[in-house]
C-alpha cells in the first residue's frame, strides 16, 4: 500500500520473487551461452555476439510469454496469485532482457559501416512489397519500444498520475508487443532456420498464451454473465440470503448496468463496496477480511467495510454501496456512494 | 487469520497456508526449467557454416594461409577485387581470395589502375569452404616484376540457379552465422559498402557451393540486388569459370 512513493517498497515476498527471476534468468544465459556450446561440436560454435543475441532473444520471450501466462492462470487457479504480485518486475527485467538483445544486434549487425548504427537499422530492410515476407527489425523495435513505455510507467507513480483505468490501458499493449515479437521471429530468423526449437517455443508459447486466455476468458464470461434479480422496489437487487456469506469472505453481483459490486462480510457486520480495486483494478470480491479490513487479493491493498477508505496512512478510497436486510435476505442499491462515504453496515442476527 | 482456501498477502512475512509448496514449486520449475529450455536452445542452434559451405566432393582441399598473411599475387578486377595466387603443385588453378577492407567497407583497392599487375597485400584470411577472403586495411603494393596473364574465363552456359545473396565477409567467417535473413541486415551494410557479395547456392554448381555474384553486364551486382539480400532466391544467368572460382552473371528476376 502507499502512503508515499518509494522507489521499490521491498517486501519478503517481492525479494524472493526477483530473487528467483534473476536468477532464473543468469541460468538460462549460462546454460545458453556456455553449457549449451560445450554440448556442439566445436566447429559448430557461432559467434559469441550472434550467441548472445539469440541467447537474450529468446530469453525476453520466455519471460514475456511467462508474464502473459500469469494473469489467466491466476484466473483459472488461484494458487497463481502471488505470481502476478510483482509481475512488474518481471515486466522491467523482461524490457532489459530484450534491450541486451537489441544493444547486442546494434553492436555487430549493424557496427562497423560507415552508416551510423541507428540510421543503418532503419534503413537496411526492403520497403514493404519490394522483397517477399514483411520487415522484421521495425517489428523488433517497435516491440522493445512498447516494452521501454511500459517498464518505465510500471512504477506506481504512474499508477496514481494516469489513473488505474488508464494505466490499464496502456498496460494492455502488451499484447501487440507480443504479437509483434512473435512476428519479429517469424518473419525474421525462423525463415531461414534449420532447427525446428526455436519454432517450437514460438509456436507453443503464444499457442499457450492463447489458449490460457480463451480458458480465462470463458471461466470468466460464465461466472460474470448472471445478472443481479431486481428486489420488488426498484432499484434495489436481490443478493441473496444474509447468510450466504462465508464470514471473512466475499461475493460479488453483476448490477445491471455498471462494474460488479462485493459485498463482504465481517462477523456479524456485512458492507459493499466497488469490486474494483483502486490500486489497479484488482478483484476485490476474490479477496478477505484481514484485520478488519478488506484485502485485495493482487497486491494486499486494504480498506475499511464501513466507509471503504484505507486505513491511515494510506488515502484509497473505495465507492461505497447501500445494504438492507428484509427479512432473510439482503437487498443492495446499485447506485454507488461517493468514494469514502461511511455506510452503517447491515448487522445479521 | 483462518481461511478456507489459500490467500496471499504481498507484505506478509510469510504465504498464506497451502501456499508454501505451491509456490516452492513455482519456484524450482523457473529454477529447472530456464537453463534446461537454455540448453536446448543453445545446444541445438543452427550449424552456422553448414553443408552448404562444405568444399565440394572432388574440390581441392585448400591449405592452410599464414596468419597474418603477406601475400604476392595478380590483382584483378570486376566484379569484384581479387587477388589471384600463382598456381602451384597442390593449386593447379592457382588460388584466388576476395579481397575487403577492414569493417564493412570494401577496402583501398585501385583495380581499375592495378588490374593485372602484380602486388603485394598484407592482411588476414578468411576462409570458410571453399571460399577465401584476405581482409586488408592497407593499399597493395604495386610490384615491379612481370605478371603473367590474368586467368581467361571459361563460360559455363547459362544456370538458374536457387540460393541466396550476401557478403563475402560475413559468409567467409568474419560472423558466424554469416548467412540468413536475420543476417540480412549486416550483409545488406556489408554489401553496401563493397564488400564483395557472393551468392551461396543450395545445391553446388561445377562442384562450387559459392560463387561470386556479379550483374548480367560482369558488374557489381548493388544497388540492383539489394532487395533479395538474405532471401532465398532463383536467379538465371551466365556462369563463367575464373581460375578457381565460378563468377554468376545474374539477371534481375
Amino acid at each position: 500500500m502507499s502512503a508515499r512513493h518509494q522507489p521499490v517498497s521491498w517486501t519478503r515476498a517481492k525479494k524472493v520473487y526477483d530473487l528467483v527471476l534473476v536468477a532464473g534468468v543468469l541460468l538460462y544465459l549460462s546454460a545458453f551461452l556456455d553449457i549449451g556450446q560445450r554440448l556442439r561440436d566445436p566447429a559448430t560454435v557461432l559467434d559469441a555476439q550472434s550467441l548472445a543475441m539469440k541467447a537474450y532473444g529468446s530469453c525476453a520471450f520466455i519471460l514475456l510469454t511467462i508474464a502473459l501466462c500469469i494473469g489467466p492462470l491466476a484466473r483459472l487457479d488461484r494458487r497463481f496469485l502471488p505470481l502476478l504480485y510483482n509481475r512488474r518486475h518481471l515486466g522491467v527485467v523482461t524490457f532489459l532482457v530484450a534491450l541486451s538483445h537489441a544493444l547486442e544486434v546494434l553492436g555487430w549487425h549493424f557496427d562497423f559501416s560507415p552508416t551510423p548504427r541507428l540510421v543503418a537499422m532503419l534503413s537496411s530492410e526492403p520497403a514493404i512489397g519490394a522483397a517477399p515476407g514483411l520487415p522484421f527489425v521495425p517489428m523488433g523495435v517497435a516491440a522493445l519500444l512498447i516494452l521501454f513505455v511500459l517498464a518505465a510507467t510500471s512504477h506506481d507513480f504512474w499508477l496514481g498520475f494516469l489513473t488505474p483505468a488508464v494505466w490499464k490501458w496502456l498496460h494492455m499493449a502488451i499484447y501487440p508487443a507480443y504479437a509483434l515479437v512473435v512476428a519479429h521471429v517469424a518473419f525474421g530468423q525462423l525463415q531461414s532456420a534449420t532447427n525446428p526449437a526455436l519454432a517450437l517455443l514460438v509456436g507453443g508459447g503464444a499457442a499457450l498464451v492463447l489458449g490460457l486466455h480463451v480458458a480465462a476468458g470463458v471461466k470468466t464470461w460464465r461466472e460474470d454473465s448472471a445478472i443481479a434479480a431486481a428486489a420488488s422496489e426498484p432499484p434495489w437487487l436481490l443478493v441473496g440470503a444474509a447468510d450466504a456469506i462465508p464470514d471473512g469472505r466475499g461475493m460479488t453481483i453483476r448490477p445491471p448496468q455498471g462494474d460488479k459490486i462485493a459485498i463482504f462480510r465481517d462477523g456479524n457486520r456485512v458492507s459493499a463496496v466497488t469490486n474494483l480495486c483502486a490500486h489497479q483494478n484488482g478483484p476485490l470480491g476474490e479477496g478477505l477480511v484481514v484485520d478488519g479490513c478488506i484485502t485485495c487479493p493482487w497486491h494486499g491493498f486494504q480498506y475499511r467495510l464501513e466507509d471503504g477508505c484505507a486505513p491511515p496512512p494510506f488515502t484509497e478510497k473505495l465507492a461505497t454501496y447501500n445494504l438492507r436486510r428484509v427479512g432473510d435476505a439482503l437487498w443492495l442499491d446499485p447506485r454507488p456512494n461517493p468514494p469514502g462515504t461511511p455506510v452503517a453496515p447491515v448487522i445479521l442476527p | 487469520m483462518s481461511a478456507p482456501e489459500p490467500f496471499f498477502i504481498g507484505w506478509a512475512k510469510r504465504p498464506g497456508p497451502g501456499l508454501g509448496r505451491f509456490l516452492a514449486v513455482a519456484a524450482l520449475a523457473v529454477l529447472a526449467g530456464l537453463p534446461l529450455a537454455g540448453l536446448v536452445l543453445g545446444g541445438l542452434a543452427d550449424d552456422p557454416a553448414d553443408a552448404r559451405f562444405a568444399t565440394m566432393p572432388g574440390a581441392v582441399t585448400l591449405a592452410d594461409l599464414p596468419q597474418p598473411a603477406a601475400l604476392r599475387g595478380l590483382l584483378l578486377e570486376g566484379p569484384t577485387p581479387l587477388l589471384h595466387l600463382p598456381a602451384d603443385a597442390a593449386h593447379p588453378r592457382g588460388r584466388t581470395l576476395l579481397l575487403s577492407g577492414d569493417g564493412k567497407v570494401g577496402g583501398p583497392f585501385d583495380t581499375a589502375a592495378a588490374h593485372g599487375r602484380m602486388v603485394a597485400v598484407d592482411g588476414f584470411v578468411l576462409r570458410r569452404g571453399s571460399i577465401e577472403m584476405l581482409v586488408s586495411g592497407t593499399p597493395p603494393v604495386l610490384l615491379d616484376e612481370p605478371a603473367p596473364s590474368p586467368p581467361a574465363a571459361e563460360p559455363l552456359g547459362r544456370w538458374r540457379i536457387t540460393g541466396e545473396i550476401c557478403d563475402g565477409k560475413c559468409a567467409a567467417g568474419g560472423m558466424r552465422p554469416g548467412i540468413g535473413l536475420a543476417h540480412r541486415a549486416c550483409a545488406t551494410l556489408c554489401l553496401d559498402g563493397e564488400i564483395p557479395a557472393i551468392f551461396v547456392a543450395t545445391q553446388p554448381i561445377a562442384g562450387h557451393a559459392v560463387l561470386v555474384l556479379a550483374d548480367a553486364r560482369g558488374g557489381a551486382p548493388l544497388p540492383a540486388f539489394r532487395d533479395l539480400v538474405g532471401r532465398r532466391v532463383t536467379l538465371e544467368g551466365a556462369v563463367e569459370r575464373r581460375a578457381d572460382i565460378l563468377v554468376f552473371r545474374a539477371e534481375l528476376p
